[in-house]
């Protein structure tokens, strides 16, 4: 890797980290500097541009993220929602209820019906108790699986355009967008099948943004994310939150709670969350 | 009509990609076709048709398997049940259509006595038939393995059973039989007649039957309500 190229990745995992851009410009200058003067290999001088770019944020912090407008009208009420797989009883009674420019997180330890949760809300999963309102348009994102093997991204983005009735050419390039958003710079020719896990997670959130959806909910969505693409990915929910829709996010890591409006722990009763309160199907 | 068509085009690309599948499908009834063609010509014809349709079948049942996953999601983007299940069959109709046209050339060439109208209605009752029935048994057993035993012991039956008799009715290619027997050994026409009607009922039946089991698993369920955006 040149100078040249070790600084223009050096600055985009700056912008991924969120250094404040005045913070990021002065430091790549400074970096610039020092290879013009002293010469060398910039990855043996400073090491991989991530890794220095994640010491330059630690030391100087990360800007704020944008303060929240208001919220809007309701576009998701879940109340009462119970659902059992035989006599295991997996949600009690839980409820939601996110407006329009707000994140929900959905957290809670293993197999405390997240998931379950998310599918009825898509309604893919009938509750035994319990109903779901939302806005007119859905979208959803699985935690895996959900493309296909032997269709090329731009095939996937010409499906899902179909179903809202859009052309091939405008769903291809809405699909390359919302993609780009993530980092990602979609290929013109391989097949799903041979993208890795990360990038295929990418193709699946981008499939669920492509609707324009009201209410947009995420299983995981970022399994196999390396950490660029993860901050990208919170800056993509931080815009579409700016741009009215809901979003539900089922996560587990909890390092971006303070980018989300509401938090549902679902942390069944006896169990043990991050607050250290417990509460069987909780509520927001 | 968009949405049918674009279902379908997916199908058939997926399935023109995965080239170790496709040449499979065509060595399975090439391999029904030359295993008997030294003893009697005929009896390797209807071997072919079961050919056909196993292979199509087997298409059918593991595209729909493949599809599992991405349905709901085309379901929640705009798709009706309707689009994607008569999409999926489009495109393996076209499939099946693209299989079962060498073999006819195949046919026509190597067994010149033949009444080939006959043939070609039999290959056609396969192929019509096929699809759905693959369809239908994925749809139902969702796992892959009981899917596949499931349709290796129809098309067992299908080859075992007295074709003269009440359950050999039944089977689901039965037409393809009746109507091959017209095409090789000459038989009167109530063998062309019955095949045929058996061959569109049986293709009606599978497509509703289809159609219901879709219906259901791709239904929008009760608990959820929407509300026009406010």
């Amino acid at each position: 890797m040149n100078a040249d190229d070790w600084l223009r990745a050096f600055a985009a995992e700056l912008h991924h980290r969120r250094v404040r851009p005045d913070d990021a410009r002065h430091v790549v200058a400074e970096a610039a500097t020092h290879l013009r003067d002293g010469g060398g290999d910039p990855t043996v001088v400073f090491g991989p541009p991530g890794r220095y770019a994640a010491a330059i944020a630690e030391s100087v912090g990360a800007a704020p993220p944008p303060a929240p407008s208001a919220p809007g009208p309701v576009r998701l009420h879940a109340r009462g929602i119970t659902k059992r797989y035989g006599r295991r009883t997996v949600l009690r009674d839980a409820g939601l209820t996110v407006r329009a420019g707000q994140i929900a997180a959905v957290v809670g330890a293993n197999g405390c019906g997240k998931s379950t949760f998310l599918r009825i809300c898509a309604g893919l999963v009938s509750p035994d108790a319990g109903e779901v309102t939302v806005g007119s348009r859905l979208g959803y994102c699985p935690q895996q699986g959900g493309t296909a093997d032997f269709l090329l991204p731009d095939e996937h983005f010409v499906l899902v355009g179909a179903g809202l009735g859009l052309a091939r050419g405008p769903a291809r390039r809405a699909g390359r967008a919302a993609a780009r958003q993530l980092g990602w710079d979609t290929p013109g020719d391989v097949l799903t099948r041979h993208l890795s896990g990360g990038t295929r997670q990418k193709l699946n959130l981008t499939m669920s943004t492509l609707t324009e959806p009201d209410v947009l909910l995420l299983d995981e969505p970022y399994q196999g994310f390396d950490r660029g693409t993860y901050v990208d990915f919170w800056d993509q929910l931080g815009r579409l939150r700016d741009a009215g829709r809901a979003i539900v996010v089922v996560t587990h890591l909890l390092d971006r709670l303070d980018r989300v409006d509401l938090v549902l722990d679902l942390t069944p009763a006896g169990g043990t969350d991050r607050n250290g309160d417990a509460g069987w199907g909780g509520r927001a | 009509m968009n949405r049918l068509l674009t279902v379908a085009e997916m199908t058939l690309r997926e399935l023109l990609r995965r080239r170790g599948v496709l040449a499979l499908m065509l060595l399975l009834p090439l391999t029904f076709y030359l295993i008997r063609r030294d003893a009697y010509v005929g009896q390797s014809v209807r071997s072919l048709m079961l050919g056909i349709s196993w292979a199509v079948s087997t298409a059918a049942l593991f595209a729909t398997g493949a599809a599992r996953e991405l349905e709901p999601r085309l379901r929640l983007a705009g798709y009706r049940p309707h689009h994607l299940y008569l999409g999926r069959m489009l495109g393996l109709w076209a499939a099946g259509l693209a299989i079962a046209l060498p073999f006819f050339l195949i046919v026509v060439f190597d067994a010149p006595g033949l009444r080939h109208g006959g043939v070609a209605a039999a290959m056609l009752c396969c192929v019509a038939i096929a699809p759905p029935l693959g369809i239908l048994i994925g749809a139902l057993l969702p796992r892959e393995l009981e899917g596949t035993l499931l349709l290796l012991v129809i098309v067992t039956v299908q080859m075992l059973i007295d074709p003269a008799g009440t359950g050999a009715k039944l089977t689901p290619f039965w037409s393809s039989r009746e109507i091959g027997t017209w095409a090789v050994d000459h038989t009167d026409d109530g063998y062309l007649t019955r095949g045929v009607a058996h061959g569109l009922v049986v293709t009606v039946g599978m497509i509703i039957a289809v159609a219901a089991v879709s219906s259901i698993r791709l239904r929008r369920r009760r608990h959820l309500r929407h509300l026009p955006v406010g």
